[in-house]
């Protein structure tokens, strides 16, 4: 479901700015980071939760509107090569601010320890990031599907010239996107913190899970995003139980698999 | 001969008095590998985002092999071309079928995939701590351990890549390829099997980059995680751009403004990647168009201040 959560966040940036986010990966990292920073200051892990993802989506909207907005004439060698350097500056620098070690960060008293589940026991905050994670993703289809502002931004996905003739100003529209992409990214990061720890190269590796999910799922689809996640995150766990060692590996190599048969991706756009 | 060669020629020679000949030859090395991208870059008009890939995998295949089995220095550069081309054919059959904005991040997963494998794999890579112990065998009876010799190598070896790709890309084949990134879908209307040729740009890019990752294997006598890394495959994009893509000496330019700008920020901090990002950043919000552009817009700026100067008088 994070993975979901992840590659629909780069997949509306994608779609609606027609533009490769190298620097998602990053944005990711800093939301864990932002959290982790946000919990120390205010000291309620819930406020946090809610303060950190929206610090991300902040820095996602200066970012847009500082430098990509020149770069929509650039071509995408430009852009991407702009987002890799963000991408660069972004990881750096939290490796200056909090240094290159990793932290690890517990989850809030009431979610810790495991849940039985009857056939299963599973750990509580887990189940938490699950049910968040979707409750997220359904909150951004019901955004996407049912508002004014989603029905924009869909029609940005599909024809932007249209989407300005008829008066609407597409700069803005731009500027909303990658900050809602950032906010999908920030809370993820946010999420993944107190299960995985904060490392400063947790952004980059999820960055290639996120390009796999909008590769398999198609730029701007939300369910493709969804059953990508799914079929990825699944694949992962299966393999992690008997080869730990390729457990990252396998998320590409199922990718492959599955562009193999199925060149156009999961639900075959463009 | 030409003026371009004459400056290439020229810049072979003064360059190891410049700078370490270390350095001068990682300059030649990763000119070749612009080269290759250049092919796709500015000729196919494909933004490849994994050329690491096959740099890091011909780098590890030969220096492995080097290492352990002691083969012959040409069977090792053969090898690693080989090994270029081969893996470039592979993820390169999965990424021309899509376009655009997907292939650009297909490039990039499966250099992830690549990337988590050889970080895996301890035992032939040495995973995070590289694969040290890549020897220089001798070349022809000759001694190419210390760093002049070893540049001469490398010089030969770029001239005949350079050689080879001019004629590459003035053949018509190479034509075909600009007449692709022109408009391909009026290529295909031509009867030109568009994927088929994506492919093949895809393929000799990945044997120009093979054989630059076996020279800096041998150059370095270790081959670093890095060199599968997606930032050394952003590295070699950038070089291609600021040297002005679509042109055939554009990549050598911008290798040489790329390793004197990492070279040189290395040493002032630690956190030089910052420093890089930094200046990739700058560079794309100023100086699109590349070097050749910037040195215009220098002079247009110069003759304008001596034209206000004279006004002011």
């Amino acid at each position: 479901m994070l993975y979901a959560l992840m590659g629909l966040g780069l997949s509306l940036i994608t779609g609606v700015l027609n533009i490769p986010n190298f620097a998602h990966g990053a944005l990711f990292a800093v939301g864990a980071y932002f959290l982790f920073s946000t919990l120390h200051v205010v000291g309620n892990f819930w406020l946090a939760l809610v303060l950190a993802p929206v610090g991300v989506a902040l820095l996602g909207l200066a970012i847009e509107y500082a430098g990509i907005r020149p770069l929509y004439a650039a071509g995408h060698d430009y852009q991407l090569l702009f987002t890799f350097g963000l991408s660069l500056i972004l990881s750096e620098g939290i490796i200056v601010v909090w240094g290159p070690i990793g932290f690890s960060q517990l989850p809030p008293s009431i979610l810790r320890g495991g849940l039985d589940l009857g056939f299963t026991f599973y750990p509580k905050y887990r189940l938490f990031v699950m049910v968040m994670a979707g409750l997220l993703v359904l909150a951004t289809w019901l955004f996407l599907e049912k508002t004014r502002y989603g029905a924009i931004m869909r029609a940005g996905i599909e024809n932007k010239e249209m989407v300005s003739l008829l008066g609407i100003d597409v700069h803005r529209l731009f500027t909303a996107a990658f900050g809602l992409g950032a906010y999908l990214a920030g809370i993820a990061g946010a999420l993944t913190a107190p299960i995985r720890g904060l490392s400063p190269s947790m952004g980059v590796d999820m960055l290639g899970i996120a390009f796999v999910v909008v590769a398999l799922g198609g730029l701007g689809n939300l369910l493709g995003a969804i059953a990508a996640g799914l079929i990825i995150g699944v694949a992962q766990a299966v393999v992690a139980l008997y080869w730990t060692e390729a457990s990252v590996a396998v998320i590409f190599a199922v990718m492959a698999a599955i562009l193999l048969v199925r060149p156009q991706g999961l639900f075959g756009i463009r | 001969m030409s003026r371009a060669w004459l400056a290439v020629l020229a810049a072979v020679v003064l360059l190891p008095l410049i700078v370490r000949h270390a350095i001068a030859s990682e300059i030649w090395i990763f000119a070749i590998f612009g080269l290759g991208l250049n092919l796709l870059l500015g000729y196919t008009g494909l933004l490849s985002f994994g050329q690491s890939t096959f740099f890091g995998a011909a780098a590890y295949v030969a220096g492995y092999l080097l290492k352990l089995h002691g083969i012959n220095v040409f069977t090792a550069l053969g090898i690693g071309v080989v090994v270029g081309a081969v893996s470039a054919a592979m993820v390169g059959y999965l990424c021309v079928q899509r376009s655009g904005l997907y292939f650009i991040m297909l490039t990039f997963a499966l250099n992830q995939m690549f990337y988590f494998i050889a970080y895996q794999w301890t035992t032939v890579t040495g995973g995070e701590d590289g694969m040290p112990g890549v020897p220089r065998p001798l070349v022809l009876g000759m001694d190419i351990r210390q760093p002049l010799p070893y540049y001469v190598f490398v010089v030969v070896l770029f001239l005949i890549s350079l050689w080879v790709m001019k004629r590459i890309v003035e053949s018509p084949f190479g034509k075909i390829l600009q007449a692709i990134r022109e408009n391909d879908v009026r290529a295909e209307a031509v009867g030109y099997d568009v994927a088929r040729f994506k492919l093949l740009a895809f393929v000799i890019g990945g044997a120009f980059s093979g054989l630059a990752g076996v020279l800096y294997a041998m150059l370095f006598g270790i081959v670093p995680l890095e060199a599968i890394g997606f930032v050394f495959s952003g590295n070699v994009v950038f070089a291609t751009l600021i040297g002005g893509g679509g042109s055939l000496y554009g990549p050598i330019i911008g290798s040489f403004v790329f390793i004197w700008l990492s070279e040189s920020v290395s040493v002032v901090w630690q956190r030089w990647p910052l420093l890089l990002g930094v200046a990739f950043v700058i560079v794309v919000l100023f100086f699109r168009g590349g070097c050749v552009e910037a040195w215009a817009r220098f002079w247009s700026w110069r003759e304008r201040r001596r034209a206000l100067a004279g006004l002011a008088r």
